[in-house]
Protein backbone atom coordinates (compact mmCIF):
# COMPACT_ATOMS: atom_id res chain seq x y z
CA UNK A 1 0.00 0.00 0.00
CA UNK A 2 2.75 2.40 0.98
CA UNK A 3 4.77 1.64 -2.14
CA UNK A 4 1.72 2.13 -4.40
CA UNK A 5 1.20 5.51 -2.75
CA UNK A 6 4.84 6.43 -3.33
CA UNK A 7 4.65 5.38 -6.99
CA UNK A 8 1.47 7.40 -7.53
CA UNK A 9 3.07 10.40 -5.88
CA UNK A 10 6.16 10.10 -8.09
CA UNK A 11 3.98 9.82 -11.22
CA UNK A 12 2.05 12.97 -10.24
CA UNK A 13 5.26 14.89 -9.48
CA UNK A 14 6.94 13.84 -12.73
CA UNK A 15 3.83 14.75 -14.75
CA UNK A 16 3.67 18.16 -13.10
CA UNK A 17 7.40 18.69 -13.65
CA UNK A 18 7.11 17.79 -17.35
CA UNK A 19 4.06 20.03 -17.69
CA UNK A 20 5.86 23.01 -16.18
CA UNK A 21 8.93 22.28 -18.27
CA UNK A 22 6.73 22.36 -21.35
CA UNK A 23 4.65 25.40 -20.50
CA UNK A 24 7.02 27.82 -18.70
CA UNK A 25 9.24 30.19 -20.68
CA UNK A 26 12.84 29.17 -21.35
CA UNK A 27 15.68 31.10 -22.91
CA UNK A 28 18.03 29.87 -25.64
CA UNK A 29 21.03 31.75 -26.96
CA UNK A 30 21.04 31.43 -30.74
CA UNK A 31 21.97 32.95 -34.07
CA UNK A 32 18.99 33.23 -36.38
CA UNK A 33 19.95 31.72 -39.73
CA UNK A 34 16.69 31.92 -41.69
CA UNK A 35 12.93 32.01 -41.48
CA UNK A 36 10.45 29.99 -43.48
CA UNK A 37 6.85 29.02 -43.79
CA UNK A 38 5.71 25.45 -44.34
CA UNK A 39 2.25 24.05 -44.88
CA UNK A 40 1.31 21.83 -41.94
CA UNK A 41 -1.18 18.96 -41.77
CA UNK A 42 -1.58 18.11 -38.12
CA UNK A 43 -2.06 14.56 -36.97
CA UNK A 44 -4.34 13.60 -34.09
CA UNK A 45 -1.24 13.07 -31.97
CA UNK A 46 0.82 16.18 -32.62
CA UNK A 47 -2.15 18.57 -32.77
CA UNK A 48 -1.99 19.18 -28.99
CA UNK A 49 1.57 20.47 -29.37
CA UNK A 50 0.40 23.32 -31.59
CA UNK A 51 -1.55 26.47 -30.79
CA UNK A 52 -4.32 27.69 -33.06
CA UNK A 53 -4.48 29.78 -36.23
CA UNK A 54 -3.58 33.47 -36.02
CA UNK A 55 -5.86 35.00 -33.42
CA UNK A 56 -7.96 36.99 -35.90
CA UNK A 57 -8.29 34.10 -38.36
CA UNK A 58 -10.41 30.96 -38.43
CA UNK A 59 -9.25 27.46 -37.68
CA UNK A 60 -8.77 25.03 -40.60
CA UNK A 61 -7.44 21.47 -40.62
CA UNK A 62 -4.44 22.64 -42.63
CA UNK A 63 -2.55 25.89 -42.41
CA UNK A 64 0.81 27.55 -42.88
CA UNK A 65 3.26 27.51 -40.02
CA UNK A 66 5.95 30.11 -39.45
CA UNK A 67 9.34 28.62 -38.56
CA UNK A 68 12.55 30.25 -37.33
CA UNK A 69 15.73 28.31 -38.08
CA UNK A 70 18.63 28.94 -35.73
CA UNK A 71 22.02 27.78 -34.64
CA UNK A 72 21.85 27.25 -30.90
CA UNK A 73 24.45 27.38 -28.17
CA UNK A 74 24.25 24.04 -26.33
CA UNK A 75 23.65 23.90 -22.60
CA UNK A 76 23.33 21.42 -19.78
CA UNK A 77 20.74 21.38 -16.99
CA UNK A 78 17.84 23.35 -18.49
CA UNK A 79 20.13 26.02 -19.84
CA UNK A 80 21.92 26.81 -16.59
CA UNK A 81 25.30 25.38 -17.60
CA UNK A 82 26.69 26.59 -20.94
CA UNK A 83 28.66 24.34 -23.29
CA UNK A 84 31.13 25.09 -26.03
CA UNK A 85 29.26 23.32 -28.81
CA UNK A 86 26.55 24.34 -31.27
CA UNK A 87 23.55 22.58 -32.69
CA UNK A 88 20.58 23.60 -34.78
CA UNK A 89 17.16 24.42 -33.36
CA UNK A 90 13.94 25.17 -35.18
CA UNK A 91 11.19 27.18 -33.52
CA UNK A 92 7.62 27.55 -34.63
CA UNK A 93 6.12 30.99 -34.35
CA UNK A 94 2.40 30.86 -33.62
CA UNK A 95 -0.13 33.11 -31.91
CA UNK A 96 -1.17 31.63 -28.58
CA UNK A 97 -4.37 33.71 -28.48
CA UNK A 98 -6.34 34.60 -25.40
CA UNK A 99 -6.71 31.27 -23.64
CA UNK A 100 -3.96 28.70 -23.57
CA UNK A 101 -1.09 28.70 -23.00
CA UNK A 102 -1.53 32.13 -21.40
CA UNK A 103 1.21 34.02 -23.23
CA UNK A 104 -1.31 36.34 -24.96
CA UNK A 105 0.86 36.40 -28.03
CA UNK A 106 -0.72 37.98 -31.10
CA UNK A 107 2.36 39.32 -32.84
CA UNK A 108 3.77 36.27 -34.60
CA UNK A 109 3.92 38.17 -37.91
CA UNK A 110 5.97 40.95 -36.23
CA UNK A 111 8.20 38.37 -34.57
CA UNK A 112 8.75 36.71 -37.93
CA UNK A 113 9.80 40.08 -39.38
CA UNK A 114 12.19 40.62 -36.47
CA UNK A 115 13.66 37.16 -36.98
CA UNK A 116 14.04 37.77 -40.71
CA UNK A 117 15.85 40.99 -39.91
CA UNK A 118 18.16 39.18 -37.47
CA UNK A 119 18.87 36.46 -40.03
CA UNK A 120 20.59 39.04 -42.25
CA UNK A 121 23.25 39.73 -39.62
CA UNK A 122 25.42 37.62 -37.39
CA UNK A 123 24.18 38.71 -33.96
CA UNK A 124 23.65 36.62 -30.87
CA UNK A 125 20.02 36.55 -29.80
CA UNK A 126 18.09 35.28 -26.79
CA UNK A 127 14.96 33.44 -27.89
CA UNK A 128 12.27 33.16 -25.24
CA UNK A 129 10.18 30.12 -25.98
CA UNK A 130 8.08 27.36 -24.48
CA UNK A 131 7.54 23.82 -25.64
CA UNK A 132 9.70 20.98 -26.86
CA UNK A 133 11.34 19.88 -30.07
CA UNK A 134 10.10 16.33 -30.63
CA UNK A 135 11.60 15.27 -33.94
CA UNK A 136 9.69 12.01 -34.55
CA UNK A 137 6.38 13.81 -33.99
CA UNK A 138 7.34 16.99 -35.92
CA UNK A 139 6.83 19.19 -32.88
CA UNK A 140 8.60 22.53 -32.37
CA UNK A 141 8.93 24.87 -29.41
CA UNK A 142 7.00 28.12 -29.86
CA UNK A 143 9.14 31.27 -29.86
CA UNK A 144 7.46 34.15 -28.03
CA UNK A 145 10.17 36.81 -28.15
CA UNK A 146 13.68 37.63 -29.35
CA UNK A 147 16.19 40.14 -28.10
CA UNK A 148 19.78 40.74 -29.13
CA UNK A 149 22.60 40.22 -26.64
CA UNK A 150 26.30 41.07 -26.66
CA UNK A 151 27.64 37.53 -26.85
CA UNK A 152 26.96 33.84 -26.33
CA UNK A 153 28.05 33.89 -22.68
CA UNK A 154 25.42 36.24 -21.16
CA UNK A 155 23.76 35.26 -17.90
CA UNK A 156 19.99 35.06 -18.07
CA UNK A 157 17.95 35.20 -14.87
CA UNK A 158 14.55 33.58 -15.33
CA UNK A 159 12.61 36.20 -13.35
CA UNK A 160 9.21 35.06 -14.49
CA UNK A 161 9.81 31.47 -13.42
CA UNK A 162 11.20 32.59 -10.05
CA UNK A 163 8.08 34.64 -9.32
CA UNK A 164 5.86 31.92 -10.71
CA UNK A 165 7.20 29.28 -8.34
CA UNK A 166 7.08 31.64 -5.34
CA UNK A 167 3.44 32.36 -6.21
CA UNK A 168 2.72 28.66 -6.67
CA UNK A 169 4.18 27.91 -3.22
CA UNK A 170 2.04 30.64 -1.63
CA UNK A 171 -1.06 29.32 -3.43
CA UNK A 172 -0.40 25.75 -2.22
CA UNK A 173 0.12 26.94 1.37
CA UNK A 174 -3.11 28.98 1.20
CA UNK A 175 -5.16 26.06 -0.14
CA UNK A 176 -3.75 23.82 2.60
CA UNK A 177 -4.52 26.35 5.35
CA UNK A 178 -8.02 26.99 3.97
CA UNK A 179 -8.74 23.27 3.73
CA UNK A 180 -7.58 22.68 7.30
CA UNK A 181 -9.67 25.58 8.57
CA UNK A 182 -12.71 24.26 6.68
CA UNK A 183 -12.19 20.74 8.07
CA UNK A 184 -11.67 21.94 11.61
CA UNK A 185 -14.53 24.46 11.73
CA UNK A 186 -17.18 23.01 9.42
CA UNK A 187 -16.67 19.28 8.77
CA UNK A 188 -15.36 18.00 12.10
CA UNK A 189 -18.28 19.37 14.22
CA UNK A 190 -20.77 17.63 11.89
CA UNK A 191 -18.78 14.40 11.97
CA UNK A 192 -18.49 14.65 15.76
CA UNK A 193 -22.25 15.11 16.11
CA UNK A 194 -22.89 12.18 13.76
CA UNK A 195 -20.36 10.09 15.67
CA UNK A 196 -22.06 10.88 18.97
CA UNK A 197 -25.42 9.84 17.55
CA UNK A 198 -23.98 6.54 16.26
CA UNK A 199 -22.47 5.92 19.68
CA UNK A 200 -25.82 6.51 21.36
CA UNK A 201 -27.67 4.18 18.98
CA UNK A 202 -25.04 1.48 19.44
CA UNK A 203 -25.21 1.85 23.21
CA UNK A 204 -29.00 1.50 23.26
CA UNK A 205 -28.85 -1.54 20.93
CA UNK A 206 -26.23 -3.14 23.17
CA UNK A 207 -28.35 -2.40 26.22
CA UNK A 208 -31.47 -3.96 24.67
CA UNK A 209 -29.55 -6.99 23.53
CA UNK A 210 -28.23 -7.34 27.06
CA UNK A 211 -31.77 -7.34 28.43
CA UNK A 212 -32.91 -10.04 25.94
CA UNK A 213 -29.82 -12.09 26.73
CA UNK A 214 -30.55 -11.85 30.45
CA UNK A 215 -34.15 -12.90 29.88
CA UNK A 216 -33.03 -15.87 27.73
CA UNK A 217 -30.55 -16.82 30.36
CA UNK A 218 -33.38 -17.24 32.87
CA UNK A 219 -34.60 -20.23 30.77
CA UNK A 220 -31.23 -21.95 30.82
CA UNK A 221 -30.62 -24.65 33.31
CA UNK A 222 -28.63 -23.45 36.25
CA UNK A 223 -25.36 -25.25 36.69
CA UNK B 1 -14.31 34.43 -29.46
CA UNK B 2 -11.31 33.77 -27.30
CA UNK B 3 -11.47 37.07 -25.46
CA UNK B 4 -15.10 36.59 -24.39
CA UNK B 5 -14.27 33.07 -23.20
CA UNK B 6 -11.33 34.41 -21.19
CA UNK B 7 -13.47 37.11 -19.56
CA UNK B 8 -16.41 34.81 -18.72
CA UNK B 9 -14.43 31.86 -17.40
CA UNK B 10 -11.85 34.11 -15.78
CA UNK B 11 -14.64 35.88 -13.91
CA UNK B 12 -16.17 32.58 -12.77
CA UNK B 13 -12.79 31.26 -11.61
CA UNK B 14 -11.87 34.46 -9.79
CA UNK B 15 -15.27 34.53 -8.09
CA UNK B 16 -14.64 31.04 -6.70
CA UNK B 17 -11.22 32.18 -5.43
CA UNK B 18 -12.73 35.39 -4.02
CA UNK B 19 -15.32 33.53 -1.95
CA UNK B 20 -12.80 30.94 -0.75
CA UNK B 21 -10.51 33.68 0.53
CA UNK B 22 -13.37 35.74 1.99
CA UNK B 23 -14.85 32.79 3.92
CA UNK B 24 -11.40 31.64 5.05
CA UNK B 25 -10.41 35.10 6.28
CA UNK B 26 -13.68 35.56 8.22
CA UNK B 27 -13.41 32.09 9.73
CA UNK B 28 -9.86 32.78 10.93
CA UNK B 29 -10.99 36.05 12.48
CA UNK B 30 -13.92 34.33 14.22
CA UNK B 31 -11.65 31.67 15.64
CA UNK B 32 -9.29 34.33 16.94
CA UNK B 33 -12.17 36.20 18.63
CA UNK B 34 -13.34 32.97 20.27
CA UNK B 35 -9.86 32.24 21.58
CA UNK B 36 -9.47 35.82 22.77
CA UNK B 37 -12.71 35.68 24.75
CA UNK B 38 -11.88 32.29 26.23
CA UNK B 39 -8.46 33.56 27.34
CA UNK B 40 -10.01 36.60 29.04
CA UNK B 41 -12.84 34.63 30.68
CA UNK B 42 -11.51 31.27 31.88
CA UNK B 43 -14.78 30.75 33.81
CA UNK B 44 -16.90 31.09 30.62
CA UNK B 45 -18.16 34.64 31.28
CA UNK B 46 -21.75 35.82 31.58
CA UNK B 47 -24.39 33.93 29.53
CA UNK B 48 -24.60 35.42 26.04
CA UNK B 49 -21.48 37.52 26.53
CA UNK B 50 -19.37 35.24 24.30
CA UNK B 51 -21.79 35.44 21.36
CA UNK B 52 -22.11 39.21 21.76
CA UNK B 53 -18.33 39.64 21.86
CA UNK B 54 -17.89 37.56 18.70
CA UNK B 55 -20.74 39.29 16.85
CA UNK B 56 -19.27 42.68 17.71
CA UNK B 57 -15.79 41.63 16.60
CA UNK B 58 -17.07 40.28 13.29
CA UNK B 59 -19.00 43.49 12.69
CA UNK B 60 -15.80 45.46 13.23
CA UNK B 61 -14.04 43.05 10.83
CA UNK B 62 -16.71 43.56 8.14
CA UNK B 63 -16.25 47.32 8.41
CA UNK B 64 -12.44 47.17 8.26
CA UNK B 65 -10.21 47.44 5.18
CA UNK B 66 -9.28 43.73 5.19
CA UNK B 67 -12.35 42.21 3.48
CA UNK B 68 -12.23 44.98 0.89
CA UNK B 69 -8.63 44.11 0.05
CA UNK B 70 -9.82 40.65 -1.01
CA UNK B 71 -11.35 42.45 -3.99
CA UNK B 72 -7.78 42.68 -5.31
CA UNK B 73 -8.33 39.06 -6.40
CA UNK B 74 -10.15 40.55 -9.40
CA UNK B 75 -7.77 43.46 -9.97
CA UNK B 76 -4.34 41.81 -9.79
CA UNK B 77 -4.89 39.01 -12.37
CA UNK B 78 -6.40 41.55 -14.78
CA UNK B 79 -3.32 43.75 -14.41
CA UNK B 80 -1.02 40.72 -14.78
CA UNK B 81 -2.77 39.64 -17.99
CA UNK B 82 -2.58 43.19 -19.35
CA UNK B 83 1.12 43.41 -18.43
CA UNK B 84 1.95 40.05 -20.04
CA UNK B 85 -0.01 40.89 -23.19
CA UNK B 86 1.74 44.26 -23.42
CA UNK B 87 5.30 42.99 -22.89
CA UNK B 88 4.87 40.02 -25.22
CA UNK B 89 3.40 42.04 -28.07
CA UNK B 90 5.71 45.07 -28.09
CA UNK B 91 9.01 44.80 -29.86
Amino acid sequence: MQSIKTILRIIVLVTLGLYFHYILPQHDIVKVTSTEIIRTDFSAFNRIFYAQADSGATEQPTRDLRLINTQKQDTFLLGFVPRDSNSVMVYRNEDTGWIYPPYFKFDSADLQAEAANLARGDEWVVVTHYGWRIRWASVYPNAVGVRTVSGPDVTIIPWFNIFFFIFLMAAILFVRAAWRQFRQRSVDPILDAAGDQIDEVQASVAERRGRIRRWLDTWRSKK
Amino acid sequence: MGFVKLVVFGFIGLTVIYWSIALFSRSVRKERLENEFDAQHPDGGAPGARDAFIAEGLKAYDGSIRPKLIGLVYVVPTLVVAAIAYTINTN
